[in-house]
């Protein structure tokens, strides 16, 4: 039985976390611009993380070694070097959107214009890392963050033309009122934000945080693999929900009110209310992910002593970087600049980023001396061979496609 | 011996062979309480001059210590700081080398911990509830 409870709990949490400010803002924008023509790219960025997520909890599990470690001893110190400049310089611009989404959300609930919210938020956040078990942080974050559930009742309420709807996601076509580079540059970012590489670094870190042996690998495999696709379902709800509402009516969703605008209108009030919910309670998870993640990996890539389950005297290093982050985050948003444009940019650049997480997570997870008898299966080498293509020709087209486009504009 | 012909086999060696890029270049360094210390950032080497040959009969080069601070940005960027600079991990702390590198002794007596406990002195126990355990 508690067994069971635990694992009811692992998927709740894996379902609430999945969605972040990168997949609320791509989803709805694409949605409203593209219709469910994009869906596709959900299903493959779910499958992706699915496979990547697991093998680098596999990797902490069976070696005790978290992502970032590893990938400083695989890349050496200059390539590791570099790929911890552009991992951190995503993951900074990702903490700034979350904190960006967290009083944007708590703006929609008070009217209150979002700058004055954004102390609020960054000490709730830094409070959260500096006193909370980790273990309660997730769970609390991850459960509230059902709440955008919500998005799939308000579509059924919405009573939308099914057959449409399925027909733009099983025939995808190029919209007439958009370009070829468009739709395409929209697939990237859409990878890039089902695919951020934070998820690996969080989710590997949480593993030695929580103490994984290759005992608790069951438990996990299934956490993943049932919650990450349910999480993949809600981001395709807030795309659907765009798509039946906000593109017909020629809206391109440029602000977080316009990405709730379809669940008002299908559930009055009370569905507004736990929406707004629901985006706090995942930009606010998302958030101290990313904070987290910050911490990790310059800690990882150093070597300091790490971990929330350390009193902070015991990770000095690691919580005075996460503090200077979020300074500079709040530093950023001080500037008025707007959090939903920060967001948009963050998931093409994780999708730039991509290769340089995945592919030292693929080889160590291979290496018998860190795996013993848990190193890779062949289907899951030949997945994911099949999946550093992709994210390859994801991360290669990326920079191009955004100036094509004009950053989608 | 002809300097462009194949090397000689090495002699037999008790004990374990370690690759220095292999197994000990950018290891994660523990102490023996098992607290991360380090990354081991470079490596030094006594009885050895770069680009000088090693004379037939002398003294075998050994490994004398494990280096971290600011060494590693000479590793990367190239350069040496001055022998006085260097922050050692002695390689007779060294208790084994698996996929990290784990020390006989506590972090709290090295050299190579001096930031962590200044940061710890002087800014993260200051704020309240910084000595607060979370489990």
């Amino acid at each position: 039985m508690k067994k069971l409870l635990g694992l009811a709990l692992g998927v709740l949490t894996a379902i609430g976390g999945f969605v972040d400010i990168g997949d609320l803002v791509t989803n709805a924008v694409v949605g409203s611009r593209f219709g469910l023509s994009l869906v596709w790219v959900v299903l493959v960025g779910v499958v992706g993380i699915c496979l990547f997520a697991n093998m680098s909890g596999r990797v902490a599990a069976a070696s005790g070694r978290a992502t970032f470690e590893v990938i400083r001893e695989r890349l050496g110190a200059r390539a590791g070097l570099a790929n911890l400049g552009a991992s951190f310089f995503i993951n900074l611009m990702t903490v700034t959107a979350e904190l960006g989404g967290i009083a944007l959300a708590l703006q929609l609930a008070s009217s209150v214009q979002y700058l004055l919210w954004i102390p609020v938020a960054v000490v709730a956040v830094w409070i959260v890392i500096w006193r909370v078990r980790f273990a309660i942080m997730e769970n609390v974050a991850g459960l509230l963050g059902l709440c955008l559930v919500v998005f799939a009742v308000a579509l059924f309420l919405l009573k939308p033309d099914w057959a449409n709807l399925a027909g733009q996601a099983l025939a995808p076509a190029v919209p007439g009122s958009e370009t070829g580079a468009g739709y395409w540059y929209y697939a990237v970012a859409l990878f890039g934000a089902a695919m951020t590489p934070y998820e690996v670094f969080f989710f590997s870190s949480g593993a030695v945080e929580e103490g994984w042996s290759v005992k608790d690998l069951g438990q996990a495999r299934s956490n993943v693999l049932v919650g990450f696709p349910l999480g993949g379902l809600l981001s395709v709800s807030i795309a659907a929900c765009a798509a039946v509402v906000l593109l017909p009516a020629g809206v391109a969703v440029t602000s977080l009110s316009q990405v709730v605008l379809p669940v008002a209108e299908g559930g009055g009030k009370l569905a507004l209310a736990f929406v707004i919910v629901g985006i706090l309670a995942a930009t606010f998870g998302a958030a101290l992910e990313t904070t987290l993640s910050s911490g990790y990996t310059l800690a990882q890539f150093f070597g300091w002593s790490w971990g929330k389950f350390r009193r902070p005297v015991q990770a000095a290093r690691f919580h005075l970087s996460m503090i200077l982050c979020l300074v500079v985050g709040v530093g950023v948003l001080a500037t008025g600049v707007d959090p939903v444009l920060v967001t948009e940019y963050s998931v093409v650049f994780s999708a730039i980023a991509l290769p340089l997480t995945y592919l030292p997570v693929l080889i160590v997870a291979n290496d018998p001396q860190y795996m013993g008898h848990h190193v890779n299966k062949r289907p899951v080498n030949v997945l994911a061979m099949i999946y550093l293509v992709i994210i390859l020709a994801a991360s290669v087209a990326a920079i191009p496609l955004m100036i094509i486009t004009g950053a989608g504009s | 011996m002809n300097p462009d012909g194949p090397l000689s086999p090495h002699p037999p060696v008790a004990g374990r062979v370690l690759d220095a890029q292999l197994h000990l270049l950018d290891r994660q360094v523990l102490d023996a309480d098992g607290v991360p210390v380090t990354t081991a950032d470079d490596i030094e080497i006594d009885g050895l001059e770069a680009g000088v040959p090693i004379p037939p009969g002398a003294p075998a080069p050994s490994l004398t210590a494990l280096l971290t601070g600011p060494v590693l940005g000479t590793r990367i960027f190239g350069g040496r700081p001055p022998s006085s600079r260097l922050i050692r991990i002695l390689w007779k702390d060294v208790a084994d080398v698996g996929i990290v590198i784990s020390l006989g002794v506590r972090g709290g007596s090295l050299d190579a911990d001096w930031v962590e406990r200044w940061v710890r002195d002087k800014i993260i126990a200051r704020i309240p509830g910084g000595r607060h355990d979370p489990r």
